[in-house]
């Protein structure tokens, strides 16, 4: 059998379908993640071989409505035209077929290749519902196959039906007709682009007339070049503002009602219902108790609660190992390097800087999984969209938006899964304003800065000024989230809408793909920025030539004698604090190890270090500067994984540097008050 | 008129949906969902401070109680 070129299926459809499992299940492990070219979206593409066939499948976004004003909803309508896939499959939930279905005649319109695959069908069934799918396939003349996502049902029938169907190549005619009054003006405007586009095609007119009347940014956005686009576009507007005074209704409910009403009739034909059987009770009785007015926020504080033990009582034995493992592949190779007579510079380059840098970075690994997949299993679940619910009040008092919640509570963990996390957030500026404020939630790496600090200075009160510190960090947080949102956002923030999906049993092997797909990214991306400034940070410590690793003689220690001076009116203008900083940026964690390098102390870890180290702290600081010292690490630069992943996600350099340049300048202020006041009002 | 906005209503009532007065975004998003004029939904929760949750054909949605301000109908 001679091989074909590649097959290309785009597959969409509705949030909550399943169709993260359908594309799993498909794909296997074997998917590539990155962003759509230019854009904030996640895009996921697989490639596997159905009977010696190469194919190609894109997830599309998880949407309601095709009509395109957010990036997403064009990214699907910009696929389907530009990448022409040989086929597009929807995949429903035949709990929800009819608000599916929505989206089933926007595809239709679109004039998309459209294979339809209903998922949940025994939910369905359990629920006393019957769907008609051969009926269903005959009405739309579309292929419909049934299958489980979950259990990986219906597979095979599925990948036949869309082989035959892009030899085929045959389109739904359905033509849906929207009523005199709209027909009237979806030919008005289609007349004046015929009149000047002579070779257009009758089904192109018709999907570009509709999707001009809906007011759609891409359909606009094709037209907005053409000569006669003036006169298009006071047509446009004057059909809008005509068909909504006659009907006394918003456009768009206008087109809904014509396509629902087309859906209804649909649904009479193909569902039949058992009343007798349905079963919500389940559903609705863990809801009354997990969206309680005054029972959600406690319940959920206690999984929130359960979530960290986990994640941290699972990690650390994990971190513990791998930070061993590290540690052994560093002192095997420098034993083998040496024995091998590779000059002591190389040796240092790939002991002290690259495993020890990126060694640093890689025992977050852990972490990341173990939170990623418990996260996981709180979204597949149907969980997360009501702690949404729950958390919405509280957060718009606080001008952010209920979902934005989640990952500032991942903040407190670690802030690379936090800033992965915000891509639940619907709208673009609502993900860019939640990472923003993200770096000042204390994340885990501080912790061990605080603990040394308040051992030496603070013991009698170390829980205290830890949770003090912690209450800062949310504070600043919360303020600068307003203050942003003041300065740059010129719109109300996005209106709460969001669905509660029924409460569905994860699939462990999505769940796993999920975790490990987000641990790789992050090895890669952040593994590769991290490894050359490792590199960097090493060479600072290193040079000039001769010198000892990491002492005031070297670049990093001058760089450190240099800047110290800034930090005088901080309280700790001493030139270890500022090398030690600087290392911080990288990993957090590295500032303690940096101090007991610095100060000449081997194994902080043990009793006797600690105690050498904090003497040594004493003579550069008082307990009032080592508070300001605390308050400017928790406050400045995030560490380089996490700026890492912030470029990635926001598809530029700007808001990384952004971020570097704001928080440090927030944080040089917040301990100058800290230092300078106390010190007015009479601490040391 | 039996006519109220959506967060007067309580756990319950179906509502008969009358008009919209959102932006026209929101609206987008609404009539996507199945919540326009014309059609029917359910509360299914109505405490006053969180966001309502209505029943629209077979799925919940959560709407904040400002954008529930914002929807009339009347109850069937």
């Amino acid at each position: 059998m001679v091989e074909k070129s590649k097959l290309i299926i785009g597959l969409t459809g509705n949030p909550n379908t399943g169709k993260s499992t359908l594309f799993n299940a498909l794909t296997g492990a074997k998917q590539h993640v990155g962003n759509w070219p230019g854009k904030t979206v996640e895009k996921r593409e697989g490639n596997f071989t159905y009977k010696n066939n190469k194919i190609k499948i894109v997830d599309l976004p998880g949407l309601y409505s095709l009509t395109a004003y957010t990036e997403e909803e064009s990214i699907t309508a910009d696929f389907i035209f530009e990448e022409k896939p040989d086929v597009v499959v929807q995949i429903l939930d035949a709990q929800n077929i009819e608000r599916n279905l929505f989206m089933t005649i926007q595809l239709i319109e679109l004039q998309a290749p459209l294979v339809l695959v209903l998922n949940m069908d025994d939910l369905a069934k359990q629920d006393g519902m019957y769907i008609d799918t051969k009926k269903l396939s005959n009405l739309l003349h579309i292929p419909v196959v049934v299958i489980n996502a979950k259990s990986k049902k219906g597979l095979s029938e599925m990948m036949e039906t869309v082989f035959a169907y892009s030899n085929s190549k045959e389109r739904s005619k359905i033509k849906l007709t929207y009523g005199t009054e709209v027909n009237d003006e979806l030919e008005k405007i289609k007349d004046v682009i015929k009149s000047n586009e002579k070779s257009i095609k009758q089904n192109d007119l018709n999907s570009i007339a509709i999707k001009l009347l809906e007011g759609d940014l891409r359909a606009e956005q094709k037209m907005t070049h053409r000569p006669y686009y003036l006169e298009l576009n006071a047509l446009i507007q004057k059909s809008i503002a005509h068909l909504e005074r006659i009907f006394d209704k918003n456009i768009h409910s206008v087109l809904a009602n014509t396509r629902y009403g087309f859906i209804n009739g649909l649904s009479r034909e193909i569902i039949t219902k058992d009343l007798s059987r349905k079963n919500n009770d389940i559903s609705e009785k863990i809801d009354t108790l997990l969206t309680n007015k005054y029972l959600g926020i406690p319940i959920f504080l206690i999984i929130a609660w359960l979530m960290f033990q986990v994640t941290f009582g699972l990690s650390e034995p994990l971190m513990g190992w791998l930070e061993d493992l590290f540690s052994f592949i560093g002192n095997t190779l420098s034993v083998l390097l040496t024995s091998w007579q590779f000059p002591t510079w190389v040796i240092s380059l790939v002991v002290d800087g690259i495993i020890g840098g990126v060694g640093g970075v890689l025992v977050f690994v852990p972490i990341i999984g173990i939170l990623f997949l418990i996260m996981a299993i709180l979204e597949d679940s149907g969980y997360m969209a009501r702690v949404a619910y729950v958390m919405d009040k509280l957060m718009r008092r606080i001008g952010l938006h209920g979902k934005a919640f989640i990952p500032m509570i991942l903040g407190f963990g670690c802030g690379v899964p936090a800033v992965m996390a915000t891509r639940t957030l619907e709208t673009k500026q609502d993900r860019i304003l939640t990472i923003l404020i993200n770096p000042f939630i204390s994340c885990g790496a501080r912790l061990p800065v605080y603990i040394l600090f308040v051992g030496a200075f603070f013991s009698a009160y170390q829980g205290w000024v830890i949770f003090s510190l912690y209450f800062l960090g949310l504070v600043v947080a919360i303020f600068m989230g307003l203050i942003f949102k003041r300065l740059f956002s010129k719109n109300i923030s996005s209106p709460f809408v969001i669905e509660l999906p029924p409460y569905r049993w994860p699939v462990l092997t999505g769940l796993m793909i999920h975790a490990w797909e987000k641990i790789w990214v992050f090895t890669k991306k952040a593994g590769t920025i991290i490894l050359a400034f490792s590199v960097i940070i090493w060479a600072l410590a290193s040079f000039p030539v001769g010198v000892e690793y990491g002492s005031r003689d070297s670049l990093a220690g001058q760089m450190g004698e240099t800047i110290s001076p800034v930090f005088e009116p901080l309280g700790f203008g001493n030139w270890q604090s500022s090398v030690a900083l600087i290392f911080g940026f990288v990993a957090k964690e590295v500032v303690v190890g940096t101090f007991g390098t610095l100060y000449g102390i081997e194994k902080i870890e043990s009793d006797s270090g600690a105690s050498s180290l904090s003497d040594a702290l004493h003579e550069d600081f008082t307990p009032l500067s080592a508070y300001a010292f605390m308050v400017f690490v928790l406050l400045y630069i995030p560490c380089l994984a996490v700026l890492a992943v912030v470029k990635r996600e926001t598809n530029s350099w700007k808001w990384p540097i952004f971020m570097i340049i704001y928080t440090t300048v927030i944080a040089w202020i917040l301990a100058f008050v800290v230092f300078q006041g106390g010190k007015l009002l009479g601490f040391n | 008129m039996n006519q109220k906005v959506l967060s007067q209503f309580k756990k319950g009532d179906k509502i008969e949906i009358l008009g919209i007065i959102c932006g026209r975004e929101f609206t987008r998003r609404l009539c996507a969902l199945g919540l326009f004029e014309g059609t029917e939904i359910e509360i299914v929760k109505n405490d006053n401070s969180c966001p309502i949750i209505i029943q629209i054909l077979n799925s919940k949605i959560a709407l904040g109680q400002g954008e529930a301000n914002k929807i009339y109908g009347r109850k069937i």
